[in-house]
C-alpha cells in the first residue's frame, strides 16, 4: 500500500510542530492571491488616469499638455475598468479554489465597489454638466478616490488586515489634501501618492509574503 | 498516562495525516477547498490524498462532498469542528511534550 510509508508519526514534537507551521504557511500562501495583481493595476490606472488629468486639467486652468477635453477622464475611466477586470478574475480565481463563508465575503465585497462606483457614476453624469469643468474634475476625481480609499478601509475591517485599513486611510487623507489645495493639483497628488502609494503597498505586500 | 505525557490522538500521530490537518487548519471555519487544490498544496498523489482523507473521515475529522461547480464535478474538503479541536489538543500536546510542562500524574 503506497500509504504504509508516512503512516510512521513525525521523528520528535520540535519537528512535528515545524511541519506544522510549514503546512500552515503554505496553505495561506498558496490561497491568498498575489498582492501585486490586486494593486498594481489599480496603481497603475491612478498613476496614467490622474497623470494625465494633471497634463490636461492643470492647476489654475493651465493645459500642460494640449489634447481634447474628454481624453482625460476617458482614460481615467478605462484604465479603472481595466483594472477592476483584471481584479475581479484574480478575485474570482482566489474564490474557485475555496468555497464557503469566506468566498461569498469575497464576492459580496466585490460586488460592493461595482454597485458603489456605478451609483456614484450614474449621479455625477447627470449633473457634472452644471459645473465649471475645473469643479466638475475635481467632483468626479475626488469621489472616484474618496470611495475607494473607504472601501479599502472597509475592506481591512472586514478581513481585519492592517495593511489593507492603512492603505486606505492614506488615500483618503491625500485625497482630503488634494481637494482642499484645489483642482489641478489633486490630479498630481493623487497620481503620485495615491497611485504610487499602491504600487508600493503591492511590492510591500508581496515582499513579505514571500518571507 | 505515563509519566505526565500527554497522550498523542493516534489518528493525527501520521505525519501525512497531520500534514492534511495543518494544511486544512487556516481554512476559516464552514470553508471547503477544491481536492486538487489540497493536493498541490500538499504535494501527495491523489490516491494517497484519497486514502488518508478517508481514515480522518472515519474519524469525523474532516468531510468530504462531492458537488458540482458549474458542469464540472468538484470534490470539495473541510476540517470538522471536531477535527479541528483534535488538531489543536494535538498541537497542545505537542508543546507540553517539547517544553516538559506536563503535569506530574496524581499518584493513586
Amino acid at each position: 500500500m503506497e500509504a504504509r510509508d508516512d503512516e510512521l508519526p513525525p521523528l520528535d514534537p520540535a519537528e512535528s510542530l515545524r511541519l506544522i507551521a510549514r503546512e500552515q504557511a503554505t496553505t495561506t500562501r498558496r490561497l491568498t492571491p498575489d498582492p501585486r495583481l490586486l494593486l498594481w493595476p489599480w496603481g497603475l490606472a491612478w498613476l496614467i488616469g490622474f497623470g494625465v488629468f494633471f497634463l490636461r486639467f492643470g492647476p489654475d486652468e493651465r493645459v500642460l499638455v494640449d489634447m481634447p477635453d474628454w481624453v482625460p477622464l476617458t482614460v481615467l475611466l478605462g484604465s479603472m475598468i481595466v483594472a477592476g477586470v483584471i481584479t475581479g478574475i484574480v478575485g474570482a480565481r482566489a474564490a474557485r479554489q475555496v468555497s464557503g463563508p469566506s468566498s461569498r465575503q469575497g464576492a459580496m465585497y466585490g460586488f460592493t465597489w461595482s454597485v458603489a462606483f456605478i451609483g456614484m457614476a450614474t449621479l455625477f453624469s447627470r449633473i457634472s454638466d452644471l459645473l465649471p469643468v475645473p469643479e466638475a474634475n475635481l467632483l468626479w476625481a475626488g469621489a472616484m478616490v474618496a470611495l475607494t480609499g473607504a472601501l479599502h478601509m472597509a475592506g481591512g475591517a472586514i478581513w481585519n488586515d492592517r495593511s489593507l485599513f492603512v492603505l486606505g486611510l492614506s488615500i483618503s487623507v491625500v485625497n482630503v489634501a488634494g481637494i482642499i489645495i484645489g483642482a489641478g493639483w489633486h490630479a498630481l497628488i493623487v497620481a503620485v501618492l495615491g497611485g504610487g502609494g499602491m504600487l508600493v503597498a503591492g511590492l510591500v505586500s508581496w515582499l513579505r509574503m514571500a518571507r | 498516562m505515563t509519566g505526565g505525557l500527554p497522550e498523542l490522538d493516534p489518528v493525527i500521530h501520521a505525519q501525512a495525516r497531520l500534514r492534511v490537518v495543518a494544511a486544512l487548519s487556516p481554512l476559516g471555519p464552514g470553508d471547503r477547498i477544491a481536492f486538487p487544490r489540497l493536493q498541490d498544496i500538499l504535494r501527495m498523489t491523489a490516491g494517497n490524498l484519497s486514502v488518508h482523507l478517508r481514515k480522518l473521515e472515519d474519524a469525523g475529522y474532516v468531510e468530504v462532498v462531492k458537488t458540482h461547480q458549474g458542469r464540472t464535478p468538484a470534490t470539495l474538503v473541510r476540517l470538522t469542528g471536531r477535527g479541528r479541536v483534535a488538531f489543536e489538543d494535538y498541537t497542545a500536546a505537542l508543546h507540553a511534550l517539547l517544553n516538559g510542562t506536563a503535569e506530574p500524574p496524581e499518584e493513586s
